[in-house]
């Protein structure tokens, strides 16, 4: 028997909803323990470790304590794979760098937020800002498959496949209507897919969560959207949901 | 109409009946209404059957060659496998003289060389029942030659006002309508009518190629230069939906999805695009055609050249879809238009004469 590799799931900015979908594999969670040991988890134990050789890290960078964390665990780790939309490309945390600071404290603690500075932070961001990012599982949160079979190829030795396709082959695949014929917009032809289509699916629209792919073209897109009666204002801010760190819209307030 | 085809008549009443009786002895796909557009879709009721005149969102491939299936299973502690081909007796229902075409080429392409044994089961075990259309703004069908069809049906639909005209395409398609219905001979009215609505629909196509079919491949074999497929890859998103959407694109990947306890798992193949970032992509990241330009210069020259030189017959059948499909407009018919014109001043520009043209 030989020793099973250590891994360590850790929170940063975040809902903490990727390690409930962890712990949402209930049916394969008691195969994939046979084959690794988890050292830490938030969410589901008590115990700590600082010894382990995989980091799968959610949530994003918006406090400086965060920065020393992330990098403390580059150090430690072998592999450090990102879960999930705010860990991978700073998620909606990132809406809060298109605002100053006051304007934020004011909006959230009311007029007293403005006199104390308990809740310092920086401008969210994502991981690989901070840290060398060797795989990443998109999404918002993450779906379980994509988790399932990132894990497997690590402990196979094989590369994770990362989809680098639109979301709109997972929506053709679907066999969904495109929501463009249906009067809606949406911002699938420029996300990254491997979610299935699922909210196009059960009748939402692509808001881009797993983020863009290695090569959109969002020059393209914004005439798209534009054409389908999207005001300028409407489609950076539909690119900015997810997108803001990359988008990087200029303060308003 | 064609004489070598035997026809007969049914009610409408008679037709749901037959549809009915056809769900109680098979699984039955065919046209629906989704989102209240054409789509092909599980039939359970024979009043979910909507005839489509116009082309569905998906072509009907998907029941031969669907988008996700397993080819083998694997067990990894004993390093055996055993291949997976699933099949069932099947009808679709709805497919378009288009679609109808486009499966006898994905038929060509998956008995030769290396032949293709989940494809074929699934082929072996499908009763097919075709039926007529009328071309939308992107049909171009009839500049190909696949606007009316005599074969790749077991039967064959015309809606007239008074019910449907069947031809027959088969034993397999004879015997199953006697089964469940009694069919009459037509009359001659229903004919004339069933003639009648062919006539219109030819007079009904707005999109058109300006040069024969037989002209195509010459006509894309010296574009490759041409300025439109930078035009073109500008606006492209690499989407794949022209792909995806294409009665004749067969391109798949193939990879092996383990189990969580590492203990075996299932080889899968799922649908795959030429005009995707990936498709072309090698080891150490090359990548044989990284432009969406290259890459849309490709796919059509697949439609209208290179499967032309392998199988003698043209990958494109006129169905619109990847015009229709493509947020940003790129349209089969007017960049084929583009290279035709172009093709054609430089002949006159190199004084060869109109009859000497190869294309």
């Amino acid at each position: 028997m030989s020793i099973k590799p250590k891994a360590a799931f850790f929170s940063f900015t975040c809902c903490e909803g990727c390690q409930l979908m962890i712990l949402s594999c209930e049916k394969e969670l008691p195969s994939i323990l046979e084959h690794i040991e988890i050292v830490n988890f938030r969410e589901a134990m008590t115990e700590r470790s600082e010894d382990y050789q995989a980091a799968f890290i959610e949530g994003s960078v918006s406090k400086r304590e965060e920065i020393k964390k992330l990098k403390k665990i580059r150090e430690k780790a072998k592999v450090v794979v990102a879960l999930g939309a705010c860990s991978a490309i700073g998620g909606l945390n990132c809406l809060k760098n298109r605002f100053q600071m006051d304007y934020l404290r004011k909006e959230v603690y009311g007029q007293d937020g403005l006199k104390f500075k308990a809740f310092e932070t920086i401008p969210a961001r994502p991981i690989d800002s901070i840290i060398h990012v060797d795989y990443y599982i998109h999404g918002c949160p993450i779906p379980k498959k994509e988790f399932l079979s990132v894990l497997t190829s690590l402990l196979m030795g094989s590369v994770p496949r990362i989809v680098n396709h639109p979301v709109c082959v997972d929506c053709k695949i679907a066999g969904n209507i495109c929501v463009f014929e249906k009067g809606l917009t949406c911002l699938g032809p420029i996300t990254r897919a491997g979610c299935d289509a699922v909210c196009i699916t059960y009748g939402c629209v692509c808001w881009g969560c797993r983020g863009p792919v290695d090569d959109p073209n969002t020059a393209a897109h914004k005439e798209t959207l534009l054409r389908h009666g999207l005001s300028a204002d409407d489609v950076s801010l539909a690119l900015s949901l997810y997108g803001a760190h990359k988008t990087k819209t200029t303060s308003k307030n | 109409m064609d004489k070598d085809i035997e026809y007969r008549f049914l009610t409408h009443a008679g037709f749901r009946k037959f549809i009915s009786c056809l769900i109680d002895g098979f699984v039955v796909y065919g046209t629906i209404k989704k989102d209240g557009f054409p789509a092909f879709g599980p039939i359970t009721d024979s009043k979910d059957l909507v005839l489509a005149r116009t082309p569905t969102h998906l072509s009907a491939k998907e029941f031969f060659f669907p988008q996700r299936e397993a080819l083998l299973e694997f067990d990894m502690a004993s390093g055996s496998h055993s291949p997976i081909v699933e099949s069932r007796d099947q009808v679709v229902i709805g497919a378009h003289p288009c679609d109808l075409a486009g499966l006898g080429l994905m038929d060509r392409v998956f008995s030769t060389g290396s032949t293709d044994v989940n494809y074929l089961a699934r082929r072996e075990r499908t009763l097919i029942i075709g039926a007529d259309c009328m071309p939308d703004d992107y049909c171009f069908c009839e500049s190909l030659g696949t606007e009316t069809i005599d074969k790749g049906f077991d039967l064959f639909l015309t809606e007239i006002k008074s019910g449907l005209l069947v031809s027959i395409g088969s034993e397999k398609g004879e015997a199953i309508l006697s089964k469940y219905t009694k069919p009459l001979p037509p009359k001659d009215v229903h004919l004339r009518e069933s003639a009648k609505a062919l006539e219109k629909k030819k007079r009904s196509f707005k999109a058109r190629l300006s040069a024969p079919k037989e002209e195509l491949p010459g006509i894309y074999a010296k574009s490759d230069a041409h300025p439109v497929w930078e035009k073109i890859g500008a606006i492209c998103y690499g989407c794949g939906s022209c792909n995806n959407v294409c009665p004749t694109c067969y391109c798949f990947d193939v990879k092996d999805e383990v189990t969580p306890d590492l203990s075996g798992g299932e080889r899968v193949r799922v649908w795959d695009g030429c005009t995707l970032e990936e498709f072309a992509k090698v080891a150490g990241d090359h990548n044989f055609r990284r432009s969406r330009a290259d890459r849309l210069r490709h796919r059509f020259n697949r439609k209208f050249r290179y499967l032309s030189d392998k199988f003698n017959s043209l990958f494109c059948v006129g169905c619109g879809r990847c015009s229709r499909t493509c947020l940003v407009k790129i349209n089969i018919t007017e960049v084929t238009n583009e290279l035709i014109r172009d093709a054609r001043t430089e002949d006159e520009y190199l004084g060869v004469p109109a009859a000497a043209r190869k294309g």
